[in-house]
This record gives C-alpha cells, structure tokens and sequence, in this order.
C-alpha cells in the first residue's frame, strides 16, 4: 500500500533542522502514530535519554531546584498512575542572601565580646544570651531553608501543583489540571539571572486558582516548552477520546 | 545589682528569659510538627535529615532553658 504522506525534499530539510536547533526529537520516526500526528505521548517523552536536552533523573537528589521526570518523588494528592514530569524549586542562586546573612549571625556574639560592649553585664547572663543569640541564628537558618525547601512547583502529565509553605505555621497546595491552562508566560530580566538562567513562569488557568506563579526556577524557557507539549498532548488526548 | 521593690533587676530579667525560652520550645515543638506535616505532604527523600534537624533544634531549646534556670 503506497505511504499517503509524501513530503518533498525540502520539507525534510527544514524538519531536519527543527531537530537539531531544539536538540529533540531525534527519534521522532519511530513514535509517529497512526494520526498522522508526530506529536508524541507523556509516556514515550519521558522514556527517552534525552528529550529537548534535558535527562530523566535516576536516583534522588532531594536539594536540585530542576529535576526532569525523577524517580522517588511522591506529594500528597499524587495518583498512582501520575507521573512527575517536572520538580522545581527556586534556584539554588536565591539562597545566597539569607546564607549570608546567617553567617553573619554566627559571627556577631565574637565581633561584639571584641567590641568590649557589654563588660558591665555578668558573665552567667553573657553566656545564656550568647546561647539565646545562637538559637535564634539556628531558627533563622532553619526556617529560610525549610522555606526554600518546601515551596515547590510540580508539573505532572495531568495538572500542575504549587506547594508554598509561607511560613512555619502556613501552607497552601493548590493544583490545576493541564487542559485547564490557558497562557504560559515566562520572564527573566536582570544580570543575575541572566547569568544563572533562572526566571518566572507565570500560568493563567480557567481553574479555581487562575493563577500560578512558578518564581525564580531555573530554565524557564525549558517549563514553558514542556508545558506546551503537555497542553497539546492533553488536547490530543480529548480528541482522540483517551482521558484517564 | 539596682534592687527594684525587693527584687534585683538581674532577677526580673531572669524570668523573662525563662519566660520567653519557655515560649520558644512551644515554637520548635511547632517547627518539629511542621516538618512532619510537610515531610507527609511531599516526600523526595531528605525527610529523615529534616526531621533530625528541627528535633535538635527543639533539644536545644531545652538545654538552654536547663542551662538558664540552673546558672542564672
């Protein structure tokens, strides 16, 4: 039976070309399905070594701010069948002001007993308020790491989740469904994040939540690109009448 | 030592040292519930050490308040 899709030289050349400038797709023949469609399924996208250049995590790597389709990574509300495309966090880079600044704390009890400040208070209350100096510097560095810790964006093949935790004593999980997103925009400005490759992309969803702000991850450019791929696998998915 | 009604200034300022130590371990016994709370809520395998760490955290918080009633 002759192949229906006859595509001219030139239209070869071009696809050729798509695929090297993205770095993707380069297995595109085998997954081309019976649609006539060359867009492939979650499944077939996380499978492969490498897809737009990134790499499925093997193995865990709990402090990464951008893990693509890792293993062993499990959320509350998570399916059995659900597969984590995406785990970001801010970028490792944003940590660095409150570091600095509990550094800073370590060192003030050794700079103020140099500065001969406070000789007039009694060695037992300079002791206990050096201990209570320290308690407060591990509580600081404890909350603003817990902070960057746990506030975390998941995408997965079928939603997308935000988990802040604001907080010590607060918390939000919101989650929209991929075929519920309506715009994607992502943003990076300034040297540093220029630099670091890290920026903000912010979704517009006809969910509940109609906003999610996915701030400073690394590879914006990268989420909004799988995001698309996402919503159109999901459309994919409507047409053809497959929805889990 | 400046005695106020009797009672020193060092010895009011103990109790409130002891009063807001006392109030901090509340604190950290929050911090440890979060911590567990939030190692339920997400888990990508780092839990046992955050655990660990906000549990020390809580220790100490005991240990400086044993330390201030006792020298103080």
């Amino acid at each position: 039976m002759p192949d229906i899709f006859i595509s001219s030289k030139n239209n070869k050349k071009e696809d050729i070309k798509d695929n090297k400038e993205s770095g993707s797709f380069v297995e595109e023949k085998k997954i081309k399905t019976d649609r006539g469609f060359n867009k492939p399924p979650v499944e077939e996208i996380l499978k492969r070594e490498a897809y737009r250049g990134l790499h499925p995590m093997q193995g865990k790597k709990p402090l990464s701010s951008f893990l693509f389709s890792p293993d062993g990574i499990n959320f509350e509300t998570m399916e059995a069948e659900e597969k984590v495309v995406l785990f970001l966090r801010k970028h490792l880079i944003t940590n660095i002001p409150w570091i600095f600044v509990g550094l800073l704390m370590i060192l003030v009890p050794t700079v103020v007993s140099a500065l001969s400040i406070f000789d007039s208070v009694p060695a037992n209350f300079k002791f206990i308020f050096v201990l209570i100096w320290y308690l407060i510097t591990m509580a600081y560095i404890l909350e603003s790491f817990l902070t960057w810790f746990f506030n975390v964006y998941i995408v997965t093949d079928e939603r997308i989740i935000d988990i802040d935790f604001y907080n010590l004593i607060y918390k939000e999980v919101s989650d929209a469904n991929i075929d519920k997103i309506q715009d994607v925009t992502y943003k990076m400005g300034g040297v540093i994040r220029t630099l670091f490759n890290y920026g903000d992309v912010l979704i517009q969803t006809a969910s509940e939540v109609p906003n999610f702000d996915f701030l400073a991850v690394p590879k914006p450019d990268m989420i909004a690109r799988v995001l698309q791929d996402l919503r159109m696998e999901e459309q994919q998915e409507l047409v053809e009448g497959r929805i889990r | 030592m400046i005695p106020i009604i009797g009672i020193s200034v060092w010895g009011i300022l103990k109790i409130g040292i002891l009063i807001l130590l006392a109030l901090y371990i509340v604190f950290a016994f929050v911090i440890v519930r979060q911590v567990q709370l939030m190692t339920a809520t997400l888990e990508v395998g780092f839990e046992s050490q955050l655990k660990f760490l906000s549990f020390m955290h809580f220790l100490f918080a005991i240990a400086v308040l044993i330390f201030s009633f006792l020298i103080l």
